[in-house]
């Protein structure tokens, strides 16, 4: 038993795998803290991730890991000069969240996000009518993609024209965040790692310095002009955090979007209940979060000795908290491995809990409730043209790179849906 | 008449402020990171306040409706949102 533990988290992280990882998942849960041959702790259980996500001895610094690689500390890395509050712990991560909250939402800014809700309708409509006439697209290059990083660009005040070049540097950032694996990234893949990031710091820093001189109504511009000195950011951290938050946008709400259509579309009686009760769409975007999140995984480490379900582990251990694992956990959610849209009690760790939780969660919540609904409503008879379909290379950042379906019709946006009882 | 009765298990908050986003109406934070809310909010925001209870992280929120002849601090015979 024990060598098939050891392989499980490499199987979880190879690419062969990605389609479907639940079934290690299952496995994995059998042993809750299970040590891997490299070293790295997995927390898969529901009890012990939660647990631990709240736990002050957990830290989410890479840098108090024992064995940092020497990739991550150099000083020509940007990330690893000033991280941001995600990869910090308190007091620091408290201030830079906070810094950044104060423009994006409650005490300081309450109606921001849902002030988004207009703009976030008028984008899904525009990318849906551009299919009006199609039988088959891809869901993930039609509207999947495009509406989270129009929407991140319009709360960052980004011109939406640099998209193309932002993405490629978010890819390239990405590419480098899944746990270890094999041989590692090549002299060739780190260069070109490096390069992406200090093109995407240097474009961010100028826009900063724009953004300071002549100030508009966007997120940050309101950062770099904070009169309130303790909530100041320094000019490292405000373009770390402007970085962070282009790549959250890039990179996460496209997986959320994208699982769920592929998910109603495998369950068509889902699909069925929500034309007839589109309200159950709010519950049904949490159970996507729980059933298919689009953060599959989160590396912590220990700054200190700590005893888990039994298990010793060490200051500076590596850890790897399998969220999604936790989310199917049967001791937590009964019919764990079915998705029920209307699942009662959800508190699902999709977009985690603790002082990590997803900072983006609300603006996330508004574009899968809006897009999935707009799905709902105007794509008649879709179904999927592959299944299961080709997936991005990451485990952690976990969604379908295309998402080809076959649709009888697109409806236009003013139409009446057809076949329903007035 | 029937309206919306909001209520919150202040023992489970954790103060995500999730509920604030959804229904800043309805739900607010204080600088000192306390939060409140309005018990029975307006019937036109309905369904912000049951995007705020499906968005808690701790599951925190029940919404239910009072009806005026038992009084509106009556809570009993809510349902969980």
């Amino acid at each position: 038993m024990m060598p098939k533990t050891n392989t499980l988290l490499q199987q979880v992280l190879d690419p062969a795998n990605r389609s479907n990882p639940y079934p290690l998942y299952a496995e994995l849960r059998r042993t809750p803290v299970s040590l891997q041959e490299d070293g790295t702790y997995v927390v898969s259980t529901y009890r012990e991730t939660a647990q631990l996500l709240q736990d002050p001895r957990i830290s989410s610094d890479r840098r108090n890991r024992a064995d940092a690689p020497p990739q991550l500390t150099p000083a020509d890395r940007p990330f690893a000069r000033n991280p941001s509050f995600i990869g910090l712990d308190p007091p620091a991560h408290d201030r830079g969240r906070h810094a950044v909250m104060k423009q994006f939402g409650p005490p300081h800014a309450p109606g921001r996000v849902e002030s988004m809700r207009a703009s976030i309708d008028e984008i899904t409509t525009q990318l849906i009518d551009a299919q009006v006439g199609q039988d088959r697209l891809d869901i993930v290059d039609s509207f999947a993609f495009r509406l989270p990083v129009a929407v991140i660009c319009d709360l960052l005040g980004v011109p939406l024209a640099d998209a193309d070049r932002l993405h490629a540097w978010s890819n390239a950032v990405v590419s480098r965040l899944d746990p270890a694996s094999g041989d590692g990234p090549t002299e060739a893949q780190v260069q070109d790692v490096k390069q992406a990031e200090a093109e995407f710091f240097d474009y961010m820093g100028a826009l900063l310095a724009d953004r300071h001189k002549h100030p508009g109504g966007d997120l940050l511009s309101g950062l770099v002009n904070e009169q309130r000195p303790a909530d100041r950011l320094s000019d490292a951290e405000a373009i770390t955090t402007a970085v962070v938050l282009m790549i959250a946008g890039h990179e996460t709400t496209v997986n959320l979007i994208t699982n769920g259509v592929l998910t109603f579309l495998r369950h068509p009686e889902v699909l069925d209940r929500l034309r007839r009760e589109p309200d159950l769409l709010i519950s049904t975007v949490e159970e996507l979060l729980r059933y298919e999140p689009p953060v599959q995984l989160r590396a912590r480490t220990t700054l200190t000795d700590i005893e888990v379900a039994g298990v010793h582990i060490p200051r500076g251990a590596d850890l790897v908290m399998l969220l999604a694992a936790a989310n199917r956990d049967e001791a937590r959610f009964p019919n764990a491995e079915q998705f029920m849209p209307d699942r009662a009690d959800n508190e699902h760790l999709g977009f985690l809990t603790g002082i990590h939780y997803c900072f983006g969660a609300p603006l996330a919540r508004i574009e899968a409730q809006i897009a999935l609904r707009e799905f709902v409503r105007r794509f008649e008879a879709p179904r999927l043209v592959v299944d299961p379909p080709p997936y991005r290379p990451s485990a952690m950042l976990r969604g379908p790179s295309e998402l080809m379906i076959d649709v009888a019709r697109v409806r236009a946006f003013r139409e009446e849906p057809r076949g329903l009882a007035a | 008449m029937k309206h919306l009765s909001v209520v919150v298990d202040l023992s489970r908050c954790q103060v995500y402020g999730q509920c604030v986003f959804a229904a800043p109406a309805a739900f607010s934070l204080r600088s000192d990171d306390s939060m409140e809310f309005d018990p029975a909010p307006d019937e036109a925001i309905r369904e912000h306040i049951l995007r705020a209870a499906k968005a808690c992280p701790v599951q925190a929120i029940s919404v239910g409706w009072t009806d005026d002849a038992i009084g509106r601090s009556a809570t009993d015979g809510r349902s969980s949102a």
